[in-house]
């Protein structure tokens, strides 16, 4: 490293990597969309369930696409079979928790 | 072009973890487990949201469960999250000291969420909410459990990893292990998305 500071040089014949900012964005969304259900639940929780309930499972859905896609990768190019794999196991797992929820709450 | 000194940085590849067809496989089986995992979670999601409110003599989600404990947890794992992924980034460019110092601080922040979750645990049995008190109680248990096993699994999967390239170096053998590893660190904080949601913030609301 002290012998072969050239920096410049150095840089431009190393392979492009994607800095750290896109993830702490990533991170700072997270973060709000965590805040925004935690203070709905504290604020109106208890004056408008289901308007909370909802609101609180689109926060959810947006948080893990957000972490899906640029923390585990699956926006990236290549991500076909990932995707594939992952939609198959939600569908499947959604088609058990709306089995299940309507085989005891109807 | 080229000086001799740099040889090693530029046979480092850009993505080194599907430089080899090993590790290209390693990837892609590791994304199939993963959708076998949504599976498995979400089958005890519908177990948990079908029994939720059976709480029989026990307490209520709404009576034991407390916001700050959940979201003080909830921001231990996400920040491991971003740990790992700052990992990940560090082995592209072949920086191993930072890799490895940033797995350890994920494994660090798994070990806080683990003892912080015991201590959950161990308080809600103090108050009367355990294992058999009711199928809410039963279905919370195995659900948040789970999840705590596979923070667990991957805390003590991380130290290995960590043991394994201070002995053998990172290369193209060792890259996908410890990318596939992030990986999965990565889901298990989405499931406690879910986790947090669906159990601590539902319960809540009632």
């Amino acid at each position: 490293m002290t012998a072969h500071d050239m920096a410049p040089d150095n840089s431009k014949r190393r392979h492009r990597h994607e800095g750290k900012q896109k993830h702490i964005i990533a991170f700072i969304f997270s973060i709000v969309l965590t805040l925004i259900a935690f203070v709905t639940v504290a604020s109106v929780g208890e004056v408008n369930p289901t308007f909370t309930v909802i609101l609180l499972l689109v926060m959810a859905v947006l948080q893990v696409v957000i972490q899906m896609s640029y923390w585990m990768h699956m926006k990236d190019k290549g991500h076909v079979l990932p995707i594939v794999f992952m939609i198959g196991g939600v569908i499947i797992a959604f088609t058990a928790i709306v089995m299940s929820v309507y085989w005891v709450w109807w | 072009m080229s000086a001799p000194a740099h040889h090693v940085d530029d046979q480092w590849p850009h993505e080194p973890e599907k430089a080899t067809l090993e590790g290209r496989n390693k990837v892609i089986g590791f994304w199939l487990f993963l959708g076998g995992e949504a599976v498995l979670f979400g089958t005890l999601f519908a177990t948990f949201l079908a029994l939720r409110n059976q709480i029989g003599d026990g307490p209520s989600a709404a009576e034991l469960f407390k916001l700050p404990m959940i979201a003080t947890v909830t921001a231990i794992l996400l920040v491991s999250s971003l740990t790992s992924v700052f990992a990940i980034q560090a082995m592209h460019r072949k920086e191993v000291k930072a890799m490895l110092n940033w797995l350890i601080v994920t494994v660090i922040l798994g070990f806080c969420f683990l003892g912080m979750e015991i201590y959950e645990f161990v308080e809600y049995v103090h108050e009367g909410h355990t294992f058999t008190t009711s199928a809410f109680s039963s279905s919370f248990y195995t659900l948040v459990g789970f999840h705590g096993a596979h923070v667990a699994f991957g805390v003590a999967w991380i130290s290995i990893l960590i043991a394994q390239v201070r002995k053998k170096g990172l290369n193209l053998v060792t890259a996908p292990k410890v990318y596939v590893s992030a990986i999965y660190w990565h889901f298990i904080d989405v499931v406690w998305v879910f986790i947090f949601t669906v159990v601590y913030l539902m319960g809540k609301v009632g």
